[in-house]
C-alpha cells in the first residue's frame, strides 16, 4: 500500500529529500490549479505505507517544491500568487512560512536548488523571468529576462554551479551562466511549448526537454543543431523530465496523458523501459530517489501520491 | 478572476492537440493507407461494414420482365436474400430503410412493410422509406450507416425499390404560379432531358461523345453479362408475365437484365432524333432507360460481423450530398465525389473504381472530364444507359455492382465510389473500402470436427 490520498488537493510536484531516504515533499493545488488554495505536504515512508508528517496551507495554488540542499528542514514552494514560500519543518506550523519572497509578477511555477553552491536557488515564473536567490537575502540576486513566454522549467547544471538551463513556452531552451550578462545558448528545441528540462547527472553537456508536442528530446550543448535523440511515446504534453541519479542513460517522465514512463536513451528507437498508468488524471510530478536505485514517486491531479520500486505495479 | 482566466489558458495550451507528421494516431481511417508500402491496419470494430449486397435484374418498364410484377414482389426477394444467404436471423435486423421515389409516399411505405413480411421478417422489425430522388437507394444505405454509428441498432438493411411501370414520372395537381418569380424554382420543374441538353450546351459535350459513352455502356454491360459477372449480385425473381392480347398468365423466373443491347453501334445511335430539343443531342439512345428493379444492402458493425463469422464485403467510409444549379442537375457527381472523397481523407487519385449513374450521357461525360477520371475505372460493367435506371433502386444496385467488382479485383482495388446526380439539382456520393478479409465462404472459423485432411492432424 504505497500510496496516499490527499482529498481535494491534486499533486503538482514531488521531491525526495536529499537528507532522509524516507521523506518526500509534495506540492498540491485544488481544482486543476485553476482556482483555489494550495498545500505543501511533507510525507514519510513507513513500513506500513505512506504517512503524512504535516502540511502547510497557502491562499493560492502551489506549482512546485524543492528541498534545501544545506538544511534538512528547509523546503521551498513556488506559489501561484508569484511568491516563493520557505518552510521550516522544525518549526511549529504556526511559525511557517518562515519567509515569503514576493517578486514575480505572475504564477511561480518552478524552483530548483543549487547542488554545489548550497545556499542559492532559482525560481521561474509565468511572468517570463527566472530569478536567482540566496538564502541570506530577502530580495533576488539577479533576474534573467530574455524569454518571451512563461518559463515552465529551470534546472541547475549539477556539475557547474554557475550554469543553468531554462525551458519556456516560447519554444526555446536557454542556457545561462551566472557570470555572464546574457544567455549563453539558445536552442529552438521544439515547435511547441517546452514544459520541462533537466541536466544529465553524469554528463555535463547533456540536457533533456519535455514538450507539449508529447516528445522528449535529448540535447548535447556542444552540438545543438539537432537533438541527440527524440523519445516518442507519450500521447499528450510531457509535464516533467528527470535524469536518473543512478544511471547515466535513464530518464523518467510524466505527462498529461496520465502515464509515468522510464526510458533508456542508449537505443533511442527502442528507449521505452516502462509505462506506469496508475494515475487517473494528469500526472504532474515525478521524482527518483537519491538513496535507493529505481525507487520512484509520482503525483497527479487525481489527488494521489504513489511511491514504488520500478519493477512493481504502483497500485500494489 | 484574471488569475483564473490565465491559468485556464495555460492549461489549455498544454493540452493543445498537435499537428504531427508521424504517429500511431491517424486523423482518418483511410488516410495515406493506399500509397503506404505496408498493409495498414485501421480496422475498427465499430466500422460499419457491408456483409451482403444483392439486386434484382433490372428490366425495362412496361415492356420488360417486371411489367406485371407488383413493387412489393420486387423488394421481397432481395430482402429475403440478404438474410438467407448470410444465415442471419431476420429478427436481429434493427431497421429496414428503403429508397423509393415515384410512388405515393404512404402507399409505398405500406408496400415496403408488406414486402418485409413476404420476405419472412417478423413484425418486430421496422421499415421506413426515404426519398432523395435518384440517390434514394444510396441515401437509404447512408441513413442505415448513420443510425448504426449513432448506436440506434447494430444491424440494418439499406434498400432501394422502383417500379416505373406502376408509377410513371408525373406531376400531381397544379403548379404554384409563384414559380415565375424565382429562376431556380422554375428550373426545378424542368424535364430531366432538358437539363441534360443544358449540360451539353453549357459544357460543350458533343453528340458524338455522348453516343460513344452509350456504346461503351452497352458493350461493357453485354460483356459483363456474357462473362456471368452479374450472377454474384443478381437474385432471380419468380414472377409472372401476362400476354397483353390473350390475358394469359405465365409463371417465369427473371434472372438477367433485359435492357442491354449488345449490338449498339455509333452508327445506329447517330440515327436517333433528339427528344427534348430541336438540334439537341440527348436521344433515347444516350439516356438512361426507364426500368423496374430493387436492391438491398445488409450493414452491420464490424465487431458484430466478426462475431457472426460473416464475410466483410466492404466498409462504408463516407457520404456526401451537395446541391448544384437545378438547370444543370446532371453535374451533381462532379461536386459530390470530391466532397465524399475528401471526407474519407483521400484524394480522387486514390479511388480505384467508380460507379457513376449514367442518367444522361451528357452529364456522365462531363463529370468524367471535370474530375479527370480514367474511363477504364468508371462503370466497368456498364451503366444506366445499358442496364436501366430504376430511380430509387439505383443507389443500392450500384453499391452491389461496385462491391462485387471490387471483390473480384482483389487487393489492387481498395477504394470505390458510388455517385449519381439528383433531379432538382444535387449530387450524392459515397466512398467504400474493399473488405480486407473477404472470403467467399466465410471468415476463418475453428474446425469443429477433425476431417483428417492432413496426415499431421491427429
Amino acid at each position: 500500500m504505497n500510496f496516499l490520498k490527499t482529498p481535494g488537493f491534486g499533486g503538482t510536484s514531488v521531491q525526495f529529500s536529499p537528507f532522509f531516504e524516507t521523506r518526500l515533499a509534495v506540492s498540491a493545488c485544488q481544482n486543476y490549479g485553476i482556482v483555489g488554495n494550495g498545500r505543501q505536504y511533507v510525507i514519510e515512508l513507513t513500513p506500513n505505507g505512506i504517512s503524512e508528517v504535516c502540511y502547510y496551507e497557502t491562499n493560492s495554488i502551489l506549482l512546485d517544491c524543492s528541498w534545501c540542499e544545506c538544511n534538512e528542514n528547509l523546503l521551498l514552494s513556488a506559489d501561484g500568487d508569484g511568491s516563493l514560500k520557505l518552510w521550516d519543518t522544525a518549526c511549529l506550523p504556526a511559525a511557517n512560512p518562515i519567509a515569503s519572497l514576493v517578486e514575480h509578477m505572475s504564477d511561480a511555477c518552478c524552483v530548483d536548488w543549487n547542488l554545489q553552491r548550497k545556499n542559492c536557488f532559482l525560481s521561474s515564473s509565468w511572468d517570463t523571468t527566472i530569478k536567482l536567490w540566496t538564502l541570506d537575502r530577502s530580495t533576488s540576486f539577479r533576474t534573467f529576462a530574455e524569454h518571451t513566454h512563461c518559463v515552465y522549467g529551470v534546472s541547475w547544471n549539477p556539475l557547474h554551479p554557475d550554469v543553468l538551463a531554462s525551458a519556456s513556452g516560447d519554444c526555446t531552451l536557454r542556457c545561462w551562466d551566472v557570470r555572464s550578462p546574457a544567455s549563453i545558448l539558445v536552442i529552438g528545441a521544439h515547435d511547441s511549448e517546452i514544459l520541462s528540462c533537466d541536466w544529465n547527472k553524469y554528463n555535463e553537456f547533456l540536457l533533456a526537454t519535455g514538450s507539449v508536442d508529447s516528445s522528449i528530446r535529448l540535447w548535447d550543448v556542444r552540438n545543438h543543431m539537432i537533438p541527440l535523440a527524440v523519445l516518442d511515446g507519450h500521447t499528450l504534453a510531457v509535464r516533467r523530465v528527470k535524469f536518473s541519479p543512478y544511471h547515466e542513460n535513464v530518464i523518467g517522465s510524466c505527462s498529461y496523458d496520465m502515464t509515468v514512463r522510464l526510458w533508456n536513451t542508449v537505443i533511442p528507437q527502442n528507449a521505452l523501459l516502462a509505462t506506469y498508468d496508475h494515475h487517473t488524471e494528469f500526472a504532474a510530478g515525478f521524482d527518483m530517489s537519491l538513496h535507493e536505485d529505481y525507487l520512484l514517486a509520482s503525483v497527479g491531479y487525481d489527488d494521489c501520491i504513489f511511491v514504488w520500486p520500478h519493477t512493481s505495479d504502483p497500485r500494489m | 478572476m484574471e488569475n483564473i482566466v490565465r491559468r485556464q489558458q495555460v492549461l489549455l495550451e498544454h493540452l493543445r492537440p498537435l499537428e504531427r507528421s508521424s504517429t500511431s494516431l491517424v486523423a482518418s481511417p483511410c488516410v495515406a493507407g493506399d500509397s503506404a508500402a505496408y498493409e495498414r491496419a485501421t480496422d475498427y470494430n465499430d466500422d460499419v461494414v457491408i456483409v451482403a449486397a444483392y439486386r434484382t435484374p433490372i428490366c425495362k418498364s412496361k415492356r420488360g420482365g417486371f411489367k406485371d410484377t407488383y413493387a412489393d414482389d420486387l423488394l421481397a426477394p432481395v430482402l429475403k436474400a440478404v438474410v438467407e444467404r448470410t444465415g442471419l436471423d431476420p429478427a436481429e435486423v434493427g431497421d429496414i430503410v428503403v429508397g423509393t421515389v415515384l410512388a405515393p409516399g404512404s402507399q409505398r411505405a405500406n408496400e415496403c412493410r408488406m414486402a418485409a413480411f413476404y420476405a419472412g421478417f417478423p413484425e418486430s422489425v421496422p421499415v421506413r422509406t426515404v426519398n432523395r430522388q435518384c440517390s434514394s437507394g444510396l441515401q437509404a444505405v447512408a441513413d442505415v450507416v448513420a443510425a448504426i454509428k449513432a448506436g440506434y441498432y447494430d444491424i440494418g438493411i439499406g434498400a432501394g425499390l422502383e417500379s416505373m411501370t406502376a408509377n410513371p414520372m408525373a406531376w400531381e395537381g397544379s403548379v404554384n404560379p409563384k414559380v415565375e418569380t424565382l429562376q431556380k424554382v422554375q428550373d426545378c420543374l424542368l424535364p430531366m432531358g432538358v437539363t441534360s441538353e443544358n449540360v451539353a450546351e453549357r459544357y460543350n459535350v458533343t453528340r458524338r461523345a455522348q453516343d460513344e459513352a452509350a456504346v461503351t455502356s452497352h458493350a461493357r454491360a453485354a460483356a459483363a453479362t456474357a462473362q456471368g459477372k452479374f450472377k454474384d449480385e443478381i437474385i432471380p425473381v419468380e414472377t409472372k408475365l401476362v400476354d397483353p392480347k390473350s390475358g394469359e398468365e405465365k409463371p417465369v423466373v427473371i434472372s438477367v437484365d433485359d435492357g442491354i443491347r449488345p449490338g449498339t453501334t455509333l452508327a445506329s445511335l447517330s440515327k436517333l432524333k433528339p427528344v427534348f430539343k430541336k438540334n439537341g443531342s440527348t436521344t433515347a439512345g444516350n439516356s438512361s432507360q426507364v426500368s423496374d428493379g430493387a436492391g438491398a444492402v445488409l450493414l452491420m458493425k464490424r465487431g458484430v460481423a466478426l462475431k457472426k463469422n460473416l464475410p466483410i464485403l466492404g466498409v462504408f467510409r463516407s457520404f456526401a450530398a451537395v446541391g448544384v444549379d437545378p438547370a444543370v442537375m446532371g453535374i451533381g457527381p462532379a461536386v459530390a465525389i470530391p466532397a465524399a472523397v475528401k471526407a474519407a481523407g483521400l484524394e480522387i487519385s486514390d479511388i480505384d473504381l467508380f460507379e457513376i449513374n449514367e442518367a444522361f450521357a451528357s452529364q456522365y461525360t462531363y463529370c468524367l472530364q471535370k474530375l479527370g477520371l480514367d474511363p477504364e475505372k468508371v462503370n466497368v460493367n456498364g451503366g444506366a444507359i445499358a442496364l436501366g435506371h430504376p430511380l430509387g433502386a439505383t443507389g443500392a444496385r450500384a453499391t452491389a455492382t461496385l462491391l462485387h467488382e471490387m471483390k473480384r479485383r482483389g487487393k489492387d482495388c481498395r477504394f470505390g465510389v458510388v455517385s449519381m446526380c439528383i433531379g432538382t439539382g444535387m449530387g450524392a456520393a459515397a466512398v467504400y473500402e474493399r473488405g480486407s478479409i473477404v472470403d467467399p465462404l466465410s471468415n476463418v472459423r475453428p474446425i469443429q470436427n477433425n476431417n483428417f485432411l492432413s496426415h499431421d492432424a491427429k
